[in-house]
């Protein structure tokens, strides 16, 4: 028997990978050894659903890597995963209701599905998308998710935004109103929220530039 | 060295008759007169004359060798070299060399590219051997991106090139302790159903960044 022939069969005996088969994106490949081998088939078939449903599987396959590293369960593992892909299907819902009529880039669906993540609610969400529809809506979705970290109330942060944007505020330079809105509550004298809204409010589009 | 006898040392310059001498003097008058007459026969030989009378004794190596045992032999063997320079070109290699090396020094930190952004982790872990940053920007790789604690006061710190945009992160302090950044001020959670936190970072791009 050539050696030909023995690699040959070896080929077509070893049983291919899921991922030849789903094509999504080469993550099972990278999960191979990262992640419980019990987890692995369901984790493929997640992977293998998102991308029939053309949502992004990076963040998913993310996910899987981070609970490998981290020695979750396999079962837990998986569920954190399947808690992804939900909020990928959630986060696509919303671009397509806030912008109709177009395929939502999957940078948006991932973006809105980080936001959601971090507990912004889906209607803010939604209002601060259209509000800009062709821009990345990672930065404002952040500046709102930070307002509503320091108990500002989501309403008004997203006012605020909204109001930074019409006056020329793009991309990052939104992460500094939520910083300048931070700073005017921490200021010394005490200010109320609505209070440090208003000042930040009447300073925009000039938010001092900082780090994130 | 004891001195000399200063009437053998008269003896031996001729003021002084040597059969006038003590007995034990003389006969050491006659063994230094003895000397004398000899160095006086034996003919000037300079150290120059007498090294060359041995290189012309010792035989001619005959090159047996290969020409690669030979070539081995001449790229090890000590060469005098001679460098000619004139000042003007040596001052204007040197500024050039200068030139190169503050154009082509790295700085400090690293450097980014227009769709990146430089990442500052620091954290205070007073008494751990080692803390690393694992997240999404590394595939929640271990072993990548070390914190440093240069001077032992347990405040490690790194700097890191990240792509602009979200990573999900956290400190593992000696290897085994999963920890959110303290510094972070933003956190998610992770999804597996257990309460923990990972930090937020969000990497400013390079032009974007004050």
């Amino acid at each position: 028997m050539s050696w030909k022939l023995v690699l040959a069969l070896a080929l077509v005996a070893r049983p291919a990978p899921l991922i030849a088969q789903n094509g999504n994106g080469g993550g099972t490949t990278r999960l191979n050894g990262r992640v419980p081998a019990a987890a692995l088939p369901a984790i493929d078939s997640i992977l293998a659903a998102a991308a029939a449903e053309s949502l992004p599987t990076e963040p998913l396959v993310q996910k899987a890597l981070e609970g490998g590293a981290k020695n979750i369960p396999a079962d837990r593992l998986v569920n954190g995963v399947r808690r992804g892909l939900l909020q990928l299907r959630q986060a696509r819902a919303i671009v397509s209701h806030a912008v109709p009529g177009q395929l939502p880039p999957e940078g948006h669906v991932a973006a809105v599905a980080a936001a959601l993540a971090r507990g912004l609610s889906g209607p803010i969400v939604e209002r601060l998308i259209t509000v800009a529809p062709d821009e990345p809506p990672g930065p404002a979705l952040h500046a709102a998710a930070d307002l509503v970290a320091h108990h500002f109330d989501p309403d008004s942060a997203a006012d605020l935004l909204v109001e930074a944007h019409n006056k020329g505020l793009r991309g990052v330079r939104l992460l500094d109103v939520a910083v300048a809105a931070d700073h005017e509550l921490q200021r010394p004298g005490g200010r109320t929220p609505s209070e440090a809204l208003a000042h930040v409010r009447a300073m925009l589009p000039n938010v001092r530039p900082g780090r994130p | 060295m004891s001195p000399i006898d200063p009437r053998l040392q008269e003896a031996l310059d001729a003021e002084r008759d040597p059969g006038d001498l003590p007995v034990d003097l003389r006969e050491a008058y006659a063994l230094l007169a003895a000397a004398t007459q000899v160095l006086k026969v034996m003919p000037p030989v300079s150290v120059a004359s007498r090294v060359m009378a041995e290189i012309r004794q010792t035989p001619a190596r005959v090159e047996s060798d290969g020409p690669a045992r030979r070539l081995i032999r001449w790229l090890g063997g000590g060469r005098a070299v001679t460098v000619r320079l004139r000042p003007v070109w040596t001052l204007a290699l040197a500024a050039g060399l200068a030139a190169v090396l503050v154009l082509q020094w790295p700085s400090d930190g690293p450097t980014p590219g227009v769709a990146q952004g430089i990442a500052s982790f620091v954290g205070h872990f007073p008494g751990a051997r080692s803390v690393e940053v694992v997240g999404s920007f590394n595939d929640w790789s271990r072993g990548s991106l070390h914190l440093n604690d240069d001077d032992g006061n347990g405040i490690w710190h790194a700097q890191a090139v990240l792509p602009a945009g979200q990573h999900e992160y956290m400190f593992v302090v000696d290897g085994e302790r999963w920890v959110p950044d303290p510094l972070a001020g933003r956190y998610v959670d992770d999804g597996f159903g257990a309460g923990q936190q990972n930090s937020l970072l969000i990497v400013r791009p390079v032009s974007a960044q004050p």
